[in-house]
């Protein structure tokens, strides 16, 4: 009975983390203009301040921003190229996990 | 010069400053920049309203001709180029505020004072141009022309939080001043919010540079 219990338990924790990832959205951001750490930090204070992000993270080398919506949340791409528009930069290609 | 000047002088001179000045930040940011160089030290505070405007307030003291600035500073950004791996900007700059002369043949005078001028850079993430110029109005105090043109290059290239170094020459030109040409070799070192930079020119002249951003 423990034991059932147990495996209960566990297939009910990967259950709700596997609901979590799958309704967790990810978008990637090619950005032109994104030649340096200022740039970088201009667009990570832009978009952590958006409701629907939860998390965002900026490579350099590729001008790439990846941005981890929250669950359930959808960042519409005009609302994209708008935020970075404002942080004083432009989007080049805006793509979305497969 | 009375002691409590004396004593924010010293402060500035042992901070010192020049820097990669981009007068406007993203919307919401805060920037400290803190400048000294052979003839000026100076400090400039400033909030950006959106990422093409910044308001600010200036300190400066000129060394040379022995008086300091007090200004409200306003910056535009006229124009950017984003390009896939490069960006270039154009800047215009303007203040207006009071300066007060501490040569004793000039009685403590105070008068009116602004400047303005125009700024561009160009840069990616190996190589960095940027020009400046301004024109000083201070009354009977003075009023003079300055320019600058500054080259920097990356010797390796880093990802975003690393630890970023530039090495860069800076040619400064005050037709005005005994000095009218400095040259300045100096390193560049960034990292988060925080941007030092190093340096010297062929007189010896320290240069030491401070920029906070947040």
């Amino acid at each position: 009975m423990k034991k059932s219990l147990i495996k209960f338990f566990i297939l009910l924790v990967l259950f709700n983390f596997s609901y979590s990832i799958g309704n967790t959205k990810v978008i990637y951001a090619f950005v032109n203009g994104l030649v340096c750490d200022f740039c970088a930090r201009s667009l990570e204070k832009t978009f952590e301040k958006e409701e629907s992000v939860k998390s965002i993270t900026i490579d350099l080398q590729e001008k790439l921003i990846t941005i981890v919506l929250k669950k359930e949340k959808n960042l519409e791409d005009s609302k994209i190229i708008k935020l970075v528009n404002d942080a004083g930069y432009d989007v080049k290609e805006i793509k979305y996990e497969k | 010069m009375n002691i409590p000047i004396k004593i924010v002088f010293g402060i500035v001179l042992f901070m010192l400053t020049e820097v990669k000045a981009r007068p406007v930040s993203y919307p919401g940011g805060w920037t400290l920049m803190l400048k000294n160089n052979n003839y000026k030290n100076s400090v400039h505070a400033h909030y950006s309203l959106s990422s093409y405007t910044s308001l600010g307030y200036r300190f400066e003291y000129l060394r040379e001709n022995n008086y300091s600035l007090n200004a409200f500073q306003i910056n535009r950004l006229l124009k950017r180029w984003n390009e896939p791996n490069s960006q270039a900007n154009l800047y215009i700059k303007s203040a207006i505020g009071n300066a007060n002369s501490y040569k004793k043949k000039n009685n403590n005078k105070s008068s009116f004072a602004g400047f303005f001028g125009f700024s561009a850079d160009w840069e990616n993430q190996r190589y960095f141009i940027s020009y400046d110029n301004r024109y000083i109005e201070a009354g009977e105090i003075d009023s003079f022309y300055q320019q600058s043109f500054r080259f920097g290059i990356a010797p390796y290239i880093g990802d975003y939080g690393d630890l970023h170094t530039w090495l860069m020459i800076k040619l400064e030109h005050i037709p005005e001043a005994h000095q009218n040409l400095s040259l300045t070799p100096h390193i560049r070192l960034f990292k988060g919010f925080h941007l030092l930079e190093i340096g010297a020119n062929l007189k010896s002249k320290i240069m030491l540079n401070y920029i906070f951003r947040y």
